[in-house]
């Protein structure tokens, strides 16, 4: 018999069975609703924690959190689950959540906002978690002593936050009491939940292998100003750096729109403005990640698909594509940066991919974009950002809005 | 004729021509090798000015990609070996003259201690290790590899691998009185040769140790090489001691651990390039970076020059054993980890 670690609310080993009792059972003080506001006022506590001054500083990553869970942003997503004439809208009921070991704040998102939609959850923390899932969970169970004893009472009640090592019985036992399955963490981690059934009415929600690149306007470069081009740096390393360009979000390549010689300008200007910022923060490449890029660099020649590689220091990688439509989507290193030039954004159209999840941009109209977007027609692509904003999280992700798929319509007529 | 006889100066006149026209054969013969040069910048006529400016190929290359500078139709062995990184295994192709000369070239090598005749050889091993041909380790490689140079095989492990301590002193009883050579990988010549001589009071003073595979499984018996050999000599009498460096992708090329121990040397036809991690530029003696290794061995695929994710540090140059460079290794290079939104599914997420 498998125990589960209960890391959120801090209790004792519990097993899947009893876990699933508690969970199915009525929460004191009457069911959650959506938009609870015993829910809002724990989650918005918490969120307090999360930008307390010392929690912010050691980890910057836990700031956006704490700010996308503050009072007014709560209230802003839930006001887009407002239902009008004969709908009305419930919680889904027990949701299990697998969330990625290596991405330490996902986990929290995706756990809030089913919490907000009134759900109950179970989310399997990854034992290999880091400092700020630590973080998260110390703040929780802070939080969980500071709010009004009632509400404490229902977080208990209905929210937990487990570890358990590799265990069929305990992943089947989940799967199977659950309303809803969302799991993140890839193509592999979706395969390997698929084995164990729902309930028949249950679903999953999947997060699976996404990728990303980035477009820059020539035109829109030319415009910029100084400042504004040493910004679209400073956010580009923020994009790429942060998670050794290892996040779906992140770009892996990075398209110049517009003529040949303007883009060989603007990307030569941006590269160093680039190497400038990774200078500024002392970012440092490990020996063996700096092998790693030289391996896919090499690799990518090899192959056909590279005919120029540049390196700017160990930090900074470009990798001139012999064929835009040819681009690698595969992780190449932290600051591999495949690089091409196009002269309309249209001419990206037929190289998207389903998989294609966040275009980050710089230089471009919301007309351009609007534009591009429709030319797309859903062939793949979720988001389009700003320079800067590819990690920021959003509460519609991967083409989903989430707190609607965390919750249920119900009709009602006379 | 030995082949530990040039100096670093000699060594740069002599080899640099060798080897800057190697890269011209590898860039004419392997188009993959040619498309990094080209994609690098290379121009084909570039003139190098020393060992140490050649383009270099990470070794990993060999496992992610299918590099070689001769036709399919020439191709007499291919040689593979997954690394102890895991990921793949390298694929070196050798035409009939390359794997001649590299056995050629490491016999050479090892008759600098060895001298010119086989002996009766111990195997640190089990001879299941290449008879299991189904799955043959570099470890069974290397054992066939090396047993050319002996004979009157016998191995120190029984099938169960444990230590067969009578074939041991029959062993001794037999030829133990002259210079015998023994053959084994690090740990397990220490797991299984030294203590077992330890324990039953062998006498290995006429022996001569060939052996290679690093110190990591022996950090946690605090065994260093200085330490592997004091207790050698302390408790079994072996003093002729000689460490190796080599790797699969440079078949034949084995850098010597010399007679006073703890410095690796480079065969005349091979030469090595301590690299910082930062700038890739050559280390000072004493500095320690990433291993580079030079051979003008590898002429059926461009593993000429390829960087290692093993880091060294030169301990001297013209100043030891032997002429030329010499040096030790370290370690590995951690590996590189990237944190991202995809787990690679190893059992945590289910």
């Amino acid at each position: 018999m498998t125990t589960l670690t209960q890391r959120f609310p801090a209790a004792p080993s519990v097993s899947a069975t009893d876990l699933v009792d508690e969970l199915r059972a009525s929460p004191p003080g009457g069911r959650l609703r959506v938009g609870d506001p015993r829910i809002v006022e724990f989650v918005t506590k918490f969120a307090r924690k999360l930008l307390a001054p010392a929690t912010a500083r050691r980890f910057p990553e836990l700031a956006s959190l704490g700010f996308f869970l503050r009072k007014g942003e709560i209230a802003k997503a839930l006001s887009t689950l407002d239902t009008s004439g004969h709908a009305l809208r419930f919680p889904r009921g027990l949701v299990f959540h697998v969330p990625p070991a290596n991405v330490d704040t996902i986990f929290v998102y995706s756990w809030a906002l089913s919490a907000l939609a009134g759900n109950h959850n179970v989310v399997r923390v990854s034992s290999r978690s880091a400092g700020a899932a630590e973080a998260v969970l110390d703040a929780l169970n802070a939080a969980l002593s500071e709010v009004d004893p009632s509400v404490a009472d229902v977080v208990r009640a209905t929210q937990r936050m487990v570890t358990y090592d590799r265990s069929d019985e305990v992943s089947g036992a989940l799967s199977l009491a659950a309303d809803l399955r969302v799991i993140w963490g890839g193509d592999g981690s979706v395969a390997a939940l698929r084995k164990y059934p729902l309930a028949p009415h249950a679903r999953d929600l999947t997060f699976p292998d996404r990728s990303s690149f980035a477009v820059a306007s020539v035109a829109g470069w030319q415009r910029a100003s100084e400042a504004e081009r040493r910004a679209a740096a400073e956010g580009f390393y923020n994009d790429s750096y942060w998670f050794d360009q290892a996040a779906c979000s992140s770009p892996r390549a990075v398209f110049w729109v517009g003529d040949e010689a303007g883009a060989r300008a603007a990307g030569s200007e941006f590269r160093t403005l680039l190497a400038a910022v990774l200078e500024t923060k002392q970012h440092v490449t490990e020996p063996a990640m700096a092998v790693q890029k030289r391996v896919s660099a090499y690799g990518a020649a090899v192959d056909g698909v590279v005919k120029e590689i540049a390196f700017q220091g160990n930090g900074l990688a470009t990798l001139e594509l012999a064929d835009p439509a040819v681009l690698p989507r595969e992780w190449l290193g932290a600051g591999t940066f495949a690089n091409a030039r196009v002269s309309t954004l249209s001419d990206l159209v037929p190289i998207v991919l389903r998989k294609d999840q966040t275009v980050s941009q710089f230089g471009f109209s919301a007309e351009e974009l609007t534009a591009f977007a429709h030319e797309l027609a859903g062939r793949g692509v979720d988001r389009i950002v700003p320079f800067g904003s590819a990690l920021t999280f959003s509460a519609v992700w991967d083409g989903y809005d989430l707190l609607s798929e965390f919750s249920r319509l119900v009709t009602v007529q006379a | 004729m030995s082949v530990f006889t040039r100096s670093q100066a000699d060594r740069e006149a002599l080899l640099l021509p060798e080897l800057a026209a190697l890269t011209s054969h590898h860039r004419a013969n392997s188009e993959g090798y040619e498309r990094i040069l080209s994609s690098l910048g290379i121009a084909p006529d570039t003139a190098f000015a020393s060992i140490a400016d050649l383009p270099w190929l990470p070794v990993r290359m060999f496992k992610t990609h299918d590099l070689k500078s001769v036709p399919d139709s020439e191709v007499f062995k291919t040689l593979t070996s997954s690394g102890t990184t895991g990921a793949g295994a390298s694929r070196i192709y050798l035409d009939k003259e390359a794997a001649g000369a590299q056995t050629k070239q490491l016999g050479a090598t090892l008759q600098e201690v060895l001298g010119g005749e086989r002996l009766p050889m111990l195997m640190v091993d089990t001879i299941g290790i290449i008879k299991n041909r189904r799955s043959f380790s570099a470890r069974g490689a290397g054992v066939l590899g090396m047993a050319n140079f002996g004979r009157k095989h016998t191995y120190v492990l029984d099938e169960n691998d444990q230590p067969d301590v009578e074939a041991v002193k029959k062993f001794l009883a037999e030829y133990g009185d002259k210079p015998f050579l023994i053959f084994g990988f690090t740990f397990m010549v220490w797991q299984f040769l030294y203590e077992v001589a330890r324990d039953h009071g062998l006498d290995l003073s006429n022996g001569i140790l060939i052996h290679s595979g690093g110190w990591k499984k022996l950090i946690d018996r605090a065994v260093d090489n200085t330490e592997f050999r004091r207790r050698f000599k302390e408790d079994t009498g072996l003093t002729r001691i000689h460490n190796y460096y080599g790797m699969i992708e440079q078949i034949g090329t084995v850098f010597l651990e010399g007679p006073s121990g703890n410095s690796l040397y480079c065969p005349d036809f091979a030469d090595v390039v301590i690299r910082n991690p930062e700038t890739w530029e050559e280390q000072p003696v004493g500095e320690p970076g990433v291993i580079e290794v030079v051979s003008t061995l590898p002429r059926s695929y461009p593993g000429h020059v390829l960087l290692t994710e093993d880091l060294g540090v030169y301990n001297g140059i013209d100043d030891g054993d032997w002429p030329g460079k010499h040096f030790s290794v370290l370690g590995r290079l951690p590996k590189a980890e990237a944190r991202g939104c995809s787990d690679t599914f190893s059992g945590a997420a289910a």
